[in-house]
């Protein structure tokens, strides 16, 4: 047979250049790997920042000197109370990246996020509960988490009868956003007024008071799964074939998406749980680093990147744009995320047309 | 290869096949016809394992396809479906790629033979040239053939299509069904294809079934099945057939000329036995041309 032309592998790899170690053999992404060397380089500035802007002032030489165990007499601040801070926002901001980067996958919607499945206003709606039921404040987060919980079950149970198809999984957890996000009103509106303000920034989203404790929940819930996000690296590049494709080609696409969104919830109810709903990181991050990245879906590894960079960008400016009043992440995030999400979308639309 | 024993299949409430036996010939082009929602694309389906048959069973080589792993079946089986969904923004190479997803494992995505096979599928479709272009940057041809391609790479004995020449125009109709002929005559391959037009089921096919109803008709070469009567029973339409006067294939011309060309020599003769035809008119060629042009085959 006439051997292919000078099939490079560049063309057959599509961008990607083959890493071997021993009988492993991974696909990585060229511009991938540049985007994330970029990402980790903002990401450790925009945390030395963080670390040294605030009431008093660290200077970030002091920050370094006191992060390598120089001991300064900045300690205090950088160590107990602002790192803390800055790690959770670096972990929840990753988590939310990962989280929505597996669910948008699987809905195959650039808009699906936790916020729109139902997973935030199931961890709402306990959260509030929780808060204005005068209930221990170290309930919350865990209360919050079999929230989150309880709207992925319901979510799945709705979606399973078309396998969890896109549009499905999309449809149903839209009804149930709806139907907790009713419920979590009505609490409000029957609660103490304090309490139902309260619950009020829990919703919205902060990291005001909130430190390792949380990171470690968060963190220890992604290395927990990490063999799962390892394979989701790879399985996510099929969830844009259509089933009779996929099937085609040997592969299960139900117990794809079954895995893939099941972590993709489990992150996302876990973070929300801890955080609260700051998950505009999750709608856009992924977005932006795929369109970073020019791929043709979410890369994992750089939407959790700039999911931890978003946040803890977002948590800073949250503390000082107008110190001494401070603004919850949450609110930030959206005001970042967004206008640059568009700034994308519309140089995308001119590059197309 | 593939057989299929007492299938029972449908979608919901309906059932469409009741109770099929078949068996599909090896190293053959197999092309299942039928008129539309008498249940080709629903056995093809559930040949491929895309559907699960509610009883019945499916053999692939004598073992049943449900006790094979999906991976497995993967790798002796090719499917094309209907109208596959172009994934937004992938490269051609990158989309025969995925055809060697039986082959891969997330811990080893690429081998020399995953880049040799999608090399040779490539060229064997011929989309080399393509290979770096977006999937939804091409035309309704090339988009086919480089799915075919994605199934050549799978590197299968069979390959399954469903409709493959559907929303094509005729050259590229007949561009796709020489690759199949291709790949069954030069490689070797077993073909099994659903078409709409029975005259190019006729003449690409060594093996044609008939289907009406959710059951199998007629089975065996076309030249020795398709007759008017067979077109009669299959699809309740009049015809005469005549060898076709390239490849003396057998050609069907519907006998209404739908008031528009009054052919003569056709309009007097209703239901001519096919041995017959070539006989009573010596002129079959030109007889047929006319009529060919005011009704296109694809409306069959």
């Amino acid at each position: 047979m006439p051997a292919g032309p000078p099939g490079a592998d560049g063309a057959r790899l599509a961008g990607r250049s083959l890493l071997r170690i021993g009988p492993v053999s991974l696909l990585i992404r060229r511009r991938a790997v540049l985007v994330a060397a970029v990402l980790t380089v903002l990401l450790l500035l925009a945390v030395v920042l963080s670390l040294s802007l605030g009431t008093p002032y660290v200077a970030p030489a002091d920050v370094l000197r006191a992060l390598s165990g120089a001991g300064t007499p900045y300690d205090l601040v950088v160590f107990d109370l602002r790192l803390p801070r800055v790690v959770l926002a670096a972990v929840a901001g990753a988590a939310f990246g990962v989280a929505g980067t597996l669910i948008q996958s699987v809905a195959r919607n650039p808009l699906a996020s936790p916020d729109v499945i139902g997973i935030t206003q199931g961890a709402g709606l306990a959260a509030t509960v929780a808060l204005t039921s005068g209930m221990a404040a170290v309930l919350v987060a865990p209360t919050a988490l079999v929230g989150g919980l309880l709207a992925a079950v319901l979510l799945f149970a709705l979606g399973a009868r078309h396998g969890l198809a896109a549009q499905r999984f999309v449809l149903a957890g839209v009804a149930v956003a709806f139907g907790f996000r009713a419920l979590t009103e009505v609490v409000m509106l029957t609660a103490d007024p304090i309490d139902g303000l309260r619950a009020q920034i829990w919703l919205i989203g902060t990291l005001a008071g909130k430190g390792w404790t949380e990171a470690a929940w968060i963190a220890g819930t992604l290395l927990v799964l990490l063999p799962v996000l390892a394979w989701a690296g790879w399985a996510l590049n099929s969830t844009a074939l259509d089933d009779d494709t996929a099937r085609g080609v040997g592969l299960r696409p139900v117990a794809r998406r079954i895995g893939l969104a099941g972590a993709g919830v489990l992150v996302a109810a876990m973070v929300t749980a801890q955080v609260g709903a700051v998950d505009f990181v999750a709608l856009v991050a992924p977005q932006v680093a795929r369109r970073l990245v020019r791929a043709e879906r979410p890369p994992l590894v750089c939407a959790a990147l700039l999911g931890a960079l978003l946040l803890v960008l977002a948590d800073l400016a949250g503390r000082r744009l107008f110190a001494p009043t401070q603004l919850p992440a949450g609110v930030l995030t959206a005001a970042i995320g967004g206008p640059y999400l568009i700034f994308l979308l519309l140089r995308g639309r001119r590059r197309s047309s | 290869m593939l057989s299929t024993r007492d299938l029972v299949a449908g979608y919901d409430e309906r059932t469409v096949l009741d109770g099929l036996d078949l068996d599909l010939p090896t190293d053959a082009f197999t092309v299942i016809v039928g008129p539309n929602a008498c249940g080709k694309s629903t056995l093809l389906r559930t040949m491929a394992r895309l559907l699960t048959p509610r009883r019945g069973t499916v053999l692939l080589d004598g073992t049943a396809i449900r006790d094979l792993p999906t991976r497995e079946v993967a790798r002796r089986l090719g499917v094309l479906p209907q109208s596959p969904l172009v994934p937004e923004g992938v490269t051609v190479a990158d989309l025969v790629g995925r055809g060697r997803q039986p082959y891969q494992r997330w811990w080893r995505q690429w081998s020399s033979e995953d880049g040799a096979a999608v090399d040779q599928a490539m060229a064997l479709a011929d989309v080399t040239d393509l290979a770096d272009r977006p999937v939804d940057s091409l035309s309704g041809g090339q988009r086919q053939r480089v799915w075919i391609a994605m199934t050549l790479a799978q590197d299968t004995d069979a390959l399954l299509l469903d409709e493959p020449t559907t929303f094509l125009d005729l050259a590229h109709q007949v561009e796709v069904l020489d690759l199949l002929h291709r790949l069954r005559s030069e490689r070797g391959r077993t073909v099994v294809a659903v078409l709409h037009d029975l005259n190019q089921a006729a003449r690409y096919a060594d093996h044609l079934v008939a289907m009406r109803a959710g059951a199998v008709v007629a089975a065996g070469p076309p030249r020795e099945i398709l007759t008017a009567d067979l077109v009669r029973d299959v699809f309740g339409l009049a015809c005469v057939v005549v060898p076709c006067p390239v490849t003396g294939a057998p050609l069907v011309v519907p006998a209404n000329t739908g008031g528009n060309a009054p052919a003569p020599a056709v309009a007097g003769d209703h239901s001519p036995s096919r041995a017959s035809v070539p006989d009573a008119r010596p002129s079959t060629g030109d007889a047929a041309n006319p009529l060919a042009g005011s009704h296109p085959s694809k409306g069959l």
